[in-house]
């Protein structure tokens, strides 16, 4: 996100949350499939909560929920080894904040993956996995589409969501 | 993100510093290596100055857990904050180590 674009959402949500009962469309990011630019992804997932007046705790959670699902299609959605784009869009919409993000990899539904069996010992847990379950319980709504040619994941927070 | 490894009273702390996200994570677990060379006494994993986890270093935590609880060491996570805390909750890892 180029910072004019920055300083120009936040003109328009000066208001902080309730300017974002408007529908709004952040300036979209798009990262190769290289997880060293998980750093630039944080910083977008920052200024974007920041203007919709999310607190700390909410923007660690966005963070995190963010990072596993580009990391997802980072590690998944191309052939080892070959370069391939994804592409973040931000809005507010109907009262949530809603990320977009979109591969043109592989089919791959994040969301069939089977859940995480936290109550297990440290010897019986698995290594992995965590990843895509920590999505599911930090959103308030996680969509997979396949549309054209194209992985579509769609995560949802309420703009009035409270600290957990 | 910055790894640092000391020696007190017979311990191992490993201390935290920043982001530990995907892009830090292979760095750190090369920095977290030696831990698994202990034999005896505890494991103290400081995250007083720890801003942010991901799966991938929440995967850390538990390989050093892994590598410790066969041999009888105690792993301690001490100075979390309470987002930090709620990650550990949510994925059921906070029953796994002992709090300080």
């Amino acid at each position: 996100m180029m910072a004019s674009d920055v300083d120009m959402v936040e003109k328009r949500l000066s208001d902080g949350q309730e300017s974002c009962q408007r529908e709004m469309v952040f300036p979209p990011l798009v990262l190769p499939n290289d997880v060293q630019t998980i750093p630039q992804l944080a910083q977008y997932v920052d200024e974007i909560c920041e203007a919709v007046g999310f607190d700390q705790s909410l923007v660690m959670q966005m963070n995190l929920a963010l990072e596993e699902a580009v990391v997802n299609v980072m590690n998944y959605a191309y052939p080892a080894d070959v370069g391939g784009d994804l592409r973040v869009d931000a809005q507010c919409s109907r009262g949530q904040l809603i990320f977009i993000i979109t591969d043109k990899g592989i089919p791959f539904d994040p969301t069939e993956k089977e859940m995480v069996d936290t109550t297990l010992s440290a010897e019986e847990r698995p290594i992995g996995g965590l990843g895509i379950f920590l999505v599911d319980q930090l959103m308030d709504s996680v969509v997979y589409q396949r549309v054209d040619g194209r992985n579509v994941l769609t995560l949802s927070k309420k703009l009035d969501s409270t600290k957990r | 993100m910055k790894t640092t490894l000391y020696e007190k009273d017979g311990s191992m702390v490993a201390v935290f510093e920043g982001r530990l996200d995907t892009a830090a994570a292979p760095q750190c677990e090369q920095d977290l290596k030696p831990l698994n060379d202990c034999t005896a006494g505890e494991i103290v994993l400081d995250c007083n100055a720890l801003e942010y986890i991901s799966s991938s270093g929440l995967r850390l935590f538990l390989s050093v857990l892994k590598h410790a609880k066969p041999k009888g060491i105690h792993v301690f996570l001490t100075g979390m904050n309470a987002d930090l805390s709620s990650v550990f909750k949510m994925t059921g890892l906070i029953n796994l180590f002992e709090l300080r």
